[in-house]
């Protein structure tokens, strides 16, 4: 579904603040993969999204999704078919238009817009279906500004939103990272009940390693801008957080007790 | 009585011009100062144009046309060389003032006998032929307008203003809508000065000057008495603003402020607005936009 080989991303090329972000990645999911991307700062995983989400051109190599390269499409044009989710609830939600009027733009991701009534009385009766399964009580306040619910909330609507139509690919770009426990929680869940229910193929950056691999099929680490390790199969089914920290501390090739704590 | 039915009237013609700022300005998130060039070409465009001889309808419509182009030139330089929004409508802006004095030959174009939009048909009595027309051309933009932002484009504009990144990524090319916006924003201010033109008998090659000033306090006025958020109750609010302002500014005439002092307390209102709204931040503070971490 997706295919990402040797992008190479470089910032400020030609200055002093130089830096390769991403060193020849190689990537490929299968239909219905759900990655999940591990890595401490400045690894990579953020770079990776945006290159293949199309937030900013890659220097080097292609990407491919669902046999389609889509190397020198717009971002919004790849936003079509990538369904995506920030780390920041504001980012994945307008704020000053109600909560219908942000799912049918999310409804309409990849017709052409007319202009013709954008809510019709169907669509209401989908959404309230569909905010039904998110248990926060949205279906009954469809008229309410986004912008006056919780941080949680919108984070479930960006997801939502994001899977209303069916994407091709599902970017979660640490998107429970900024919420409290309880709500990180529940949005996970349903991240993991909409993603298995639709059988969307998913790639998802997170800094909680249990999480990294408690969900999906296959966990990848990111360092210096290259994926340095795979973890699937049975392998990935034994693996602990130790079994991480210590990949992690071959991938530096030093001891790193001290910053440990970085990456939990 | 008649000063004020006059103030009405204008209030009317403005009030087209304010929905043109509400859309660039509020819809949009996008301080266009463009229209300051814009309003004196639909006036430019239509005064020429009936001076001419051609149809005033005809001359009014070629102003809107005018305006909507002179927008694209605006959105054209934002999206595709990337120039700061701020700058793109001051430098339309000032090409424009060559392209008004090109367009009406001189300074000032009179329209003494002319056939104008206001010549009353119907055998209607003039004053209330002029009310009428304006009413409903203000009404049929207002209808058109609500009508045109809760259509499937018209959210999506909607959403450009709101959340740039949201709206990217669920597919919609950003610089388009910032185009369709510009585009209609400044064609309704055109259509208003063509308006104005035709009201006052006379284009005038510095009637722009502070027609962005003049805008944001009307719509500002407009959106602290009237507005509750909601797309209707704005529209309404921006009309009932521009008449409002236009009744303050005869007030204070009436009152003996000398009309040089005019600008200066046009702006002290828009300070004393955005000074109080922000002081108070009621809530009309707007999420700072979020880029994409280079990360």
């Amino acid at each position: 579904m997706l295919t990402v080989t040797n992008v190479i991303k470089i910032f400020n090329p030609g200055t002093v603040n130089e830096k390769k972000a991403l060193n020849g990645v190689k990537l490929h999911l299968k239909t219905g993969d759900f990655v999940t991307v591990i890595g401490s700062n400045g690894a990579g995983k953020s770079t990776l999204m945006n290159i293949i989400s199309g937030v900013f051109p890659a220097e080097q190599g292609k990407i491919i999704i669902d046999g389609l390269d889509v190397t020198c499409h717009p971002e919004y044009h790849r936003g079509k078919i990538i369904g995506r989710v920030f780390q920041d609830p504001m980012m994945g939600t307008a704020a000053g238009m109600t909560i219908e009027e942000n799912l049918v733009l999310a409804f309409r991701r990849g017709q052409k817009r007319s202009i013709t009534k954008a809510i019709k009385t169907k669509d209401r009766e989908l959404f309230r279906e569909k905010l039904k399964l998110l248990g926060l009580n949205l279906e009954h306040n469809l008229q309410q500004k986004v912008g006056l619910l919780s941080g949680g909330q919108r984070q479930a609507l960006t997801l939502l939103m994001a899977t209303l139509t069916k994407p091709k690919l599902l970017l979660l770009d640490e998107h429970i990272a900024a919420l409290d426990p309880n709500t990180a929680y529940q949005v996970m869940e349903l991240t993991k009940q909409i993603i298995k229910n639709n059988q969307i193929t998913t790639l998802m950056i997170t800094h909680d390693l249990h999480q990294a691999l408690a969900v999906g099929n296959r966990t990848i680490m990111m360092h210096e801008g290259e994926i340095v390790y795979e973890l699937k199969g049975d392998e990935r089914k034994k693996a602990s957080v130790s079994t991480l920290l210590s990949l992690f501390e071959k991938a530096r090739g030093r001891e790193f007790s001290n910053d440990r704590m970085m990456l939990i | 009585m008649y000063l004020f039915v006059e103030t009405l009237e204008q209030g009317l013609i403005y009030s087209l011009v304010v929905l043109g700022v509400y859309l660039s300005f509020r819809i949009l998130d996008y301080a266009d100062l463009s229209v300051d060039g814009t309003l004196p070409l639909g006036a430019a465009v239509a005064a020429g144009m009936i001076v001419a001889g051609y149809n005033p309808w005809l001359a009014t419509v070629m102003a809107t046309i005018a305006g909507m182009i002179g927008g694209f030139i605006t959105g054209f330089l934002h999206t595709k060389f990337k120039i700061n929004p701020l700058l793109t409508g001051i430098l339309t802006m000032t090409a424009l003032y060559s392209v008004n004095l090109e367009v009406m030959g001189r300074a000032n174009i009179p329209l003494l006998n002319q056939d104008m939009i206001f010549m009353p048909i119907f055998g209607l009595e003039e004053g209330t032929f002029t009310l009428g027309l304006l009413i409903g051309i203000v009404a049929l933009l207002v209808f058109l307008l609500y009508r045109f932002l809760d259509t499937e484009v018209g959210l999506a504009l909607r959403a450009t203003g709101n959340n740039r990144q949201m709206i990217t990524s669920l597919g919609v090319n950003t610089d388009n809508m910032k185009l369709l916006g510009l585009g209609l924003s400044n064609g309704m201010v055109s259509l208003g000065g063509a308006l104005l033109a035709q009201y006052q008998g006379f284009a005038d090659i510095g009637m722009g000057i502070g027609t962005i000033i003049g805008g944001l306090a009307s719509l500002i006025i407009g959106e602290v008495l009237l507005s509750n958020g909601s797309i209707s109750r704005d529209l309404i609010a921006v009309v009932f603003g521009s008449i409002i302002f236009r009744m303050i500014i005869a007030l204070v005439l009436w009152l003996g402020l000398p009309p040089a002092y005019l600008k200066l307390m046009t702006a002290v209102i828009v300070i004393a607005a955005l000074a109080a709204s922000n002081i108070k931040s009621i809530g009309l503070k707007k999420e700072s936009p979020v880029y994409a971490d280079s990360n």
